[in-house]
Parts: structure tokens; sequence; C-alpha cells
């Protein structure tokens, strides 16, 4: 069978008026690099003005030199819970994704009640019920006879902890994995379903791969949020960051100089997954182009 | 209605709400067909074929293709298997190509064999790359579907359909999102599929192609089916006024 393709221009052309193209290009750079000199300006000016203030409130540099690894060590802490966290919110999010797609009124029941449940009540509250009201409900049912039942009710302050986290993230990330799945054209599935694919192989082999390239940058930026949310699980007692910087400040009321400390850390670390995450969105933005 | 027929569609009917956009459509087509279906945007012809393999799923009649039935209507829940046995029988192209971004090109055409037909990979990937072979991509066969132009596209969407070894082949305006430069290597593949004596349903506006390929020409306008019969006889003597007013512009344009 004859066909034939269009062949595109060859490489061997080049455009005669080539070196106005680099003079343009050229003076958009360094229009570009000024601007962002200027903004760097304003950031040390502000930068300046709040040590400056910090002078004035009688700030104790020393106790924050002598005791900074200390609240360091919490970041592993943080680092770890939110890692865990992020992960096993990932995979709620994905099975709440999946039951509000569905159309078994089984599973669309069971996710839709979760979701409206968690985003409608405070996570702190959350947090609090975990903490303090499972323990209660382990108690009863080891009174009841059910000692080993009982036992699964009653969590370390760790355990506690990613738990709280994972179902509360879990539940703001079904709504993105939702929407990441049905950002993929509905011409896909067509295609699959064409060619006598179920539907669950179209959602495994289509349009997941698909959606895990939208959905990843989204879980970048709510790994950076649980970062900063994971502080709330100091009041169960978790060595991390703030429960860390917290304790110090109280021994020799030293407030400003251990909480301006713990919010340099979580600065900083937000500073680099930011990083991160923008190297691997951009990586991803190439995935299919090889 | 003989024993031949390998579609056979009786008293279809599709409502979108309370559009009724099929109105009681019936034909045959027998093996080795080509059935060519025209009609404005909005008669329903795309809906029609979408109907034929439950990409839409039809209100109301009964779609017998290959052999597997199937019969819809208020309160009639239709059986998954069988719409999935239907599909089987049956391949789509579709305007829009919806190859697979994130497969290579190889890999869109046997994706099908793989997780439908549980077929080994070293089994379905000679298959694959006979049927690149036929639409004249092998070589383009493990580059992703971004680096191809739309001709490319569709002919790969073409072979991906052909794997599956359907029975009919449906093509929902297969050239419409094309530039024109392009129309040509479409057309092309799915000439030399007709002279191999496919079986073929095509919705288009490609009329040239309607003309000189197809053995019958189908006209619907709203929902129905106004007209049926051979090319001479739909562009040289159409029976009804609407195929003419439809027919006639198009002449004009596209040289028939």
């Amino acid at each position: 069978m004859a066909v034939n393709t269009i062949q595109p221009p060859g490489p061997a052309w080049t455009d005669p008026d080539i070196d106005m193209g680099h003079k343009l290009m050229a003076f958009e750079r360094r229009a570009r690099l000024i601007h962002a000199l200027q903004v760097l300006v304003v950031w040390i000016v502000i930068v300046i003005l709040l040590l400056f203030t910090l002078a004035l409130l009688d700030f104790d540099p020393a106790y924050v030199l002598k005791h900074y690894s200390f609240v360091l060590q919490g970041m592993w802490v943080t680092i770890g819970v939110s890692l865990a966290s992020i992960f096993f919110a990932s995979i709620l999010a994905l099975m709440g994704a999946l039951g509000r797609l569905s159309h078994n009124p089984v599973a669309q029941g069971i996710s839709g009640f979760y979701v409206s449940l968690i985003r409608g009540t405070p996570l702190l509250i959350q947090i609090y019920i975990i903490y303090l009201g499972l323990p209660q409900i382990g108690g009863r049912l080891t009174a009841l006879g059910y000692p080993q039942l009982g036992g699964l009710f009653i969590l370390n302050e760790l355990q506690a902890g990613i738990l709280a986290l994972s179902l509360n993230y879990g539940a703001y990330m079904t709504e993105i994995f939702r929407a990441g799945i049905q950002s993929i054209s509905f011409g896909q599935s067509e295609a699959a379903a064409a060619i006598g694919m179920s539907s669950w192989q179209t959602m495994k082999r289509v349009i997941l791969p698909q959606a895990v390239r939208v959905i990843i940058p989204d879980i970048g930026n709510q790994f950076i949020a649980m970062q900063k949310d994971s502080a709330l699980v100091s009041i169960m007692g978790v060595w991390e960051t703030t429960f860390r910087a917290n304790r110090l400040a109280r021994q020799e009321s030293k407030f400003i100089e251990m909480l301006l400390l713990a919010a340099l850390l979580y600065w900083l670390l937000t500073i680099v997954s930011s990083w991160l995450e923008g190297r691997l969105e951009r990586r991803l933005a190439h995935a299919y182009e090889r | 209605m003989n024993d031949n027929t390998i579609i056979q569609i009786e008293d279809l009917h599709k409502w979108f709400g309370m559009l009724h956009v099929l109105r009681g459509i019936s034909f045959s087509v027998v093996p080795r067909e080509v059935v060519v279906i025209i009609g404005r945007s909005g008669s329903g012809k795309s809906t029609l074929l979408r109907c034929l393999n439950f990409l839409e799923e039809p209100s109301a009649g009964k779609i017998i293709v290959a052999g597997h039935g199937v019969l819809t209507g208020p309160g009639i829940k239709p059986d998954r298997q069988r719409i999935l046995d239907l599909r089987l029988s049956t391949g789509m192209v579709f305007q829009e190509f919806n190859l697979f971004p994130h497969m290579t090109v190889l890999e869109n055409v046997i994706e099908g064999l793989i997780s439908v037909k549980k077929m080994a990979k070293d089994q379905a990937v000679p298959m694959g790359e006979k049927y690149l072979e036929k639409v004249g991509l092998r070589e383009k066969r493990d580059v992703h579907p971004i680096r191809l132009s739309g001709g490319q596209k569709q002919r790969v969407a073409i072979a991906r359909t052909l794997a599956m070894e359907p029975k009919v082949l449906l093509f929902d305006e297969p050239t419409s999102a094309l530039d024109p430069e392009l129309i040509g290597e479409v057309l092309d593949v799915m000439k030399a599929l007709a002279y191999e004596g496919a079986t073929m349903l095509v919705v288009t506006h490609e009329m040239g192609f309607a003309r000189d390929v197809s053995d019958r020409i189908i006209y619907i306008d709203r929902g129905e089916i106004i007209e049926d019969g051979l090319p001479e006889q739909i562009f040289n003597q159409p029976k009804d006024e609407r195929t003419r007013t439809f027919l006639e512009p198009l002449r004009k344009v596209q040289h028939l």
C-alpha cells in the first residue's frame, strides 16, 4: 500500500536574519534580569527591616545558636510524619476518587460521606478525636471483653498523628484526584471502550497513567502544606519541630527566639520542597516528548 | 433481510433528554459492503454510529453485529457482557484520533491485544508491526503520538482498530479534524481497506470518497433515513427534495 507522508522542511536551511533574532533575545533576557534584581533588592530591604526590629526587641541570638540543633532534629520527624501521611493520604484519595466516580451506590456513598465529614470539620478537632477519643473507645471495648479489638484503638502519638493527617489530607486530595481523572479527555475512555476494554482496564491502563501526571504537581503542593500542618500534631506530644521549639521557649521564656527559629526552619523546608517540586513538574511536562 | 447480513438495526431510537435524535432507524449491511452515511451536522449520523457499538446507549431498538445482538428499550438494562462482545466485533475510528498519548505508537496498536485479548507481548508485537506496516508507519513504532502529524495519528488509530480484527469498521468523520493536505493519506488507507473487502460504515463529508468507494449511501436528516441507495442514484437522481438541497452546495465545492 502506497502511503505518502509530507516531510517538514529539513534542518539544512538557516534564516538570513538570524542575527536580529539573537539581538531580540538578548534584549529580552537583559530586561528580565534587571527585573529579577529589583525584586531581590526589595526582599533584602524587608529582611534588613525585620532584623532591625528584632534588635530593638532585645532578641537573644546566643540562645538560638545554643539550642538550634535540638530543634533541627525535629525537622526529621516533621519530614518523616509528612512523608508517611502524604503516602497514606494519596492511597485514601485514590480510593475516594474512584469511589466518587464509580456508579456503585455503596462506593459513592462511603466516599461522599468521608469527604463531606472530613472537609466539614476542623483538623484540630479531628486530631483531638483521634488522640483522645479513640483510646476511650479502645478502653470500652477492652472492658466489654474484646481486648485485642480494643488494642487497635490505642495508638501512640506518632501513629495517631499520621492517622489524623492522612485522613484529613486524604479527603481534600480525593477532590484533587477526582479532578485529575476527570481532566483526561472523554475521548480516551471512548477509544478504550471501542477496542473492548472494560471500565476497570480503561482506568488502570489509560486514564490513571495520564491522570497521575496531572495530579503529581498537586500532590507536591499538598505535601508542602502538610509540612506546616504537621505542626498541629505537636499537641499530641510528637517530638517534631514545633514541639521542641515550644519546649525550649517555655524553659527560659525565649518565645520570639525559638518560635522564629521554628518558623525559619519550616520556611527553608518549603523553599527546598518547592524547588524539588518545580523540577519534578518540569520533567513531567516533557514526559511524552521523547 | 437475508441471513447474510453482518449488521442489522431495527427501529433504533435515541433520546437525549427530551430531544429525539434518532427516530426509528432500520437498515442492514452485508459483509464486504462499504456504506457511507451522509447528512447535515446535527442530523444524528454520528449518534447512529456511536449507538452501534454502545458508546452511546440507544434508548430503544435492536442491534445485531456479527451474531451479537443487544436489545434496548425503556426499562431494559442491556447485558454488559453482550455489549463487550458487540464492541469486539466492531472497530471504531474517531474524528479526534484519541490515541493514548502516554504510549508509543506500537503500544497503542497492541494495547487491545494485550489487555483485552490477553495475548502475550511477543505475539502481539509482530501483529502490531504488521498493521503499522499496512498503514505505512512501521518506522514510527517507537515514537509517542505527539511527534506525529494529524494524518499519521489517524493512520495509527486505524492500525489500532485493525489489530483487534473486528468484523465491521466504523469511521466517525475520520478526516474532519485534519488539515486539507493530510486528508489524502487517510483516505488512501481507507480505500485500500475497502478494496481488500472490509465491511465499513463511514460517516463523512468527503463526497468524492462516497462516490468513488462506497457501495451504498444512506442520507439521514433529523434522525430518519431519507434515502438509501447506490451512489450514482443518490448523486445523479436523488428521489427526495431534501437530499437534493443537501448535495447541491457540496457539488460546487467538492467537484462532484
